[in-house]
């Protein structure tokens, strides 16, 4: 008796099984054949894992969480494979756990598996929940592909139309909206949607959007209370430590911020973003003995994660050389030169201490030596290196002295990031710490100036109605300020108009497109990108 | 040759949590095995088949326990946040029925389900979902030929109900019902865990000032056992 007829589409899905119980992923396969599904692959361990999706884009990943003692885990496998998309947006990932009580412990929203399944599951069981994710995946897909496609207003549309219809699971719509319109910035829009939803039932994850709207408006110390409540309540909610730390910190109560974080990591140590969190915040009290542990932490669990980043390495080595141990500083940058190899911004970085190391050790030639790599690195990959990367270069010229080279490298960060208030704060503090304090705020203000002023050249002539003239103006600007995202819209604000007004062509719609991702790789959620991302869309449906 | 014991002091939860994962690994090759055996010998009703299925339910048995353990051993010590998401019963039912579907096959249980498509309520999934499972299984047990799953809304509470037209629980379940299986005695048979996590369960769902409950009674719709639960 065939008690099950699998026809239908789901024998088309490419799947990949992951565990390390070869005998498990064998019973596993079997289930999936006798739905009728082919294309199977099945890999042990992570490192496979992340090849194989590198190479083949899958349907449905079945992923074992626990796969063994110092290897991967199910947890880093998705984060991985989201950081570094490899899953299409109508993927269906299903973590596999050996219980049924984790699933909160585990990672914040955004590398949330689509499901769990709790070992042993039947075939009958697999194929149910395979199916109702099928499903809700069909009906949430337009909404995901705009997102896929950070076209927030979109999938805002889209939640709107289905809400007005009032559906069984209009709680599912209404928690999309609320963190689509934070991520576009409608911060009022979106602390509406979580007060109705606390006004029906109080739920962690409505409490929990409300007081990270109130951060994103500023108004920490109303946050603060709905976070300690949810830890109060939820005491595995992690997301809640986060922000309740992000807010202290806010508030310049950078002890209580550190404490928060230690509690934290405590119940769930293996968190390497809180780990890294931690150490700056420990920093920044001066506590080597807790920021050295956290990095040590970071850099261990960058092992096996694709958060590892060599800032962790610098950082552990600067401890170093503060406690007067350059030669160990010069082993864990040694460490860092054989991890990322081929990684320019490293190496720039591992020179740079290698020089404050070297300096300690009373080796002038050396440390300059290194310095001379620095310099030489950094003028070959220059505009492509994160801010914070390049004020660790600055802060290193200036300690050896070489107040030039550091002023010019400041000069082009502030540049980039003229509008950015926390990176204006950042330099002001590297100016400070190189007691430059008077020539950096004249750096800081004549730079972003001159800055304003180009915008503004620029915006005059977008006024006076010479779009030709705006269009060529903000192409030189672009170019010399790849990453400052007013200036990037400005330009493709530009083109949109001209286009509006004398129809498209063919370069300024490639030209348009390279500005508007341009700042969507500096920060999507940009109020004016989402505007300027409708009336291109609109402008490619145009004829 | 004596055994290192200056090592980092390991943590009982964690010791649990990674023998719990190591034998359920083997619980569910034992488990899934059994499926496609009992599955092959569908139409033969001999005696040694019937072992298998008898093999299976108490191979289940204990996987139930180890997560109810585990689970009871977080709740209790804080370790776990409530997951409350606003979900249909249905779905949660016809995961449970999958689950099991091969043992009902196997002892010609029949299934009726009351359950409108429309209802939705507040609670954890998984919580929920391991506490309607135990409970199922014990039906399995004392149950004739028949189980009853349904669930309705009143007075603010969702009820989700599991009767049999088995013979009922005893006397003393019944007490120790009413005192919330605070005073489950486990010393009367293998329900205890289930009504006790089950408890544990209702109470954890919150609602303002009211939280969730259980009961058990006999007087169910075939005369049988019935559990109730009850969450605002």
């Amino acid at each position: 008796m065939a008690m099950y007829d699998y026809r239908g589409e789901i024998i088309h899905k490419r799947v990949l099984v992951i565990d390390d119980y070869s005998e498990f992923r064998y019973s596993v396969k079997k289930m999936l054949q006798s739905f009728g599904i082919t294309d199977i692959d099945d890999v042990g361990d992570g490192d496979e894992a992340i090849e194989k999706m590198a190479l083949k884009p899958y349907d449905i990943i079945l992923c074992d969480y626990n796969l063994g003692e110092g290897k991967r885990d199910g947890q880093q496998i998705l984060e991985e494979a989201k950081h570094r998309e490899l899953l299409l947006y109508s993927s269906i990932f299903i973590m596999i756990t050996a219980e049924n009580t984790m699933a909160m412990v585990m990672g914040a929203m955004e590398y949330k598996p689509d499901d769990y399944l709790t070992k042993p599951f039947t075939k009958d069981a697999l194929k149910s929940r395979i199916d109702k994710i099928m499903e809700r995946k069909k009906e949430f897909e337009a909404i995901d592909k705009a997102v896929y496609h950070k076209d927030f207003l979109t999938a805002i549309n889209i939640c709107n139309e289905r809400i007005n219809n009032k559906p069984k699971n209009i709680f599912d719509y209404l928690r999309w909206k609320a963190q689509l319109c934070v991520m576009v910035g409608d911060y009022d829009e979106a602390k509406k949607i979580y007060e109705e939803v606390l006004i029906v039932r109080k739920i962690p994850w409505a409490t929990l959007g409300l007081g990270k709207v109130l951060y994103l408006k500023a108004k920490f110390s109303d946050a603060i209370p709905l976070f300690k409540e949810l830890i109060a309540e939820n005491k595995t909610l992690m997301e809640a430590y986060d922000w309740l730390s992000k807010s202290y910190e806010e508030l310049g109560e950078s002890k209580e911020a550190q404490t928060v974080l230690m509690n934290a990591s405590e119940i769930s140590p293996k968190a390497i973003l809180r780990q890294k969190s931690l150490a700056q915040i420990a920093m920044k009290n001066k506590d080597l003995n807790v920021a050295e542990k956290s990095l040590k932490a970071a850099v261990n669990l960058g092992k096996k994660s694709c958060f590892k980043s060599p800032t962790d390495y610098t950082g552990l080595a600067n401890i170093y050389i503060s406690r007067k141990r350059p030669d160990k500083a010069l082993d864990i940058l040694g460490d860092s030169r054989s991890t990322f190899t081929n990684n320019p911004e490293a190496n720039l970085q591992a020179a740079v201490v290698e020089g404050l190391a070297y300096k300690e050790m009373g080796k002038p030639e050396a440390a300059q030596h290194a310095l001379d790599e620095a310099t030489q690195i950094f003028d070959f990959i220059k505009g492509s290196v994160s801010a914070e990367a390049s004020m660790d270069v600055a802060k290193a010229f200036f300690a050896l002295g070489d107040a030039d080279k550091g002023n010019k490298i400041m000069e082009n960060i502030i540049k980039n990031n003229h509008d950015n208030e926390k990176v204006i704060k950042m330099a002001e503090e590297v100016f400070n710490g190189a007691n430059l304090h008077d020539e950096g705020m004249k750096i800081i203000s004549d730079t972003k100036q001159e800055i304003v002023k180009v915008n503004n050249d620029g915006v005059a002539l977008v006024q006076k109605g010479r779009l030709k003239d705006a269009i060529e103006f903000f192409e030189k600007a672009a170019a010399g300020l790849p990453d400052n995202k007013i200036i990037n819209a400005n330009a493709a604000q530009a083109n949109i108009m001209y286009m509006q007004k004398y129809g498209k062509s063919e370069r300024l719609m490639l030209q348009t497109r390279t500005y508007l991702e341009q700042i969507r790789k500096v920060d999507p959620s940009y109020a004016k990108y989402q505007g300027l991302l409708s009336m291109y869309q609109l402008l490619v449906s145009k004829q | 040759m004596s055994i290192e014991s200056d090592g980092p002091q390991i943590e009982f939860s964690s010791i649990l949590a990674s023998s719990v994962h190591e034998m359920k690994n083997s619980l569910s090759m034992l488990i899934n095995y059994l499926d496609s055996v009992i599955e092959h010998f569908e139409q033969d009703k001999s005696s040694e088949v019937k072992l298998l299925s008898q093999l299976q339910y108490n191979a289940k048995h204990v996987n139930n326990n180890l997560m109810q353990l585990l689970a009871l051993y977080r709740l209790e010590n804080a370790m776990y946040s409530l997951n409350l998401g606003y979900n249909p019963i249905v779905e949660l039912v016809e995961d449970l029925i999958a689950q099991n579907k091969t043992l009902m096959d196997y002892k010609g249980i029949t299934l009726d389900v009351d359950i409108d498509n429309d209802l939705y309520w507040f609670f954890d999934k998984d919580l929920l979902g391991g506490s309607l499972n135990s409970i199922i299984n014990n039906s399995f047990k004392y149950t004739k030929d028949l189980i009853r799953i349904s669930a309705y809304e009143a007075d603010g509470y969702l009820n989700i109900c599991i009767e049999d037209n088995g013979t009922g629980y005893p006397e003393h379940m019944l007490q120790d019902g009413k005192n919330q299986g605070k005073s489950i005695s486990f010393k009367t048979g293998n329900t205890g865990l289930g009504l006790y996590f089950s408890s544990m369960v209702a109470r954890c769902h919150k609602n303002r000032e009211r939280e969730g409950f259980i009961t058990l009674n006999n007087s169910g719709t075939y005369g049988g056992g019935c559990f109730c639960i009850s969450l605002p």
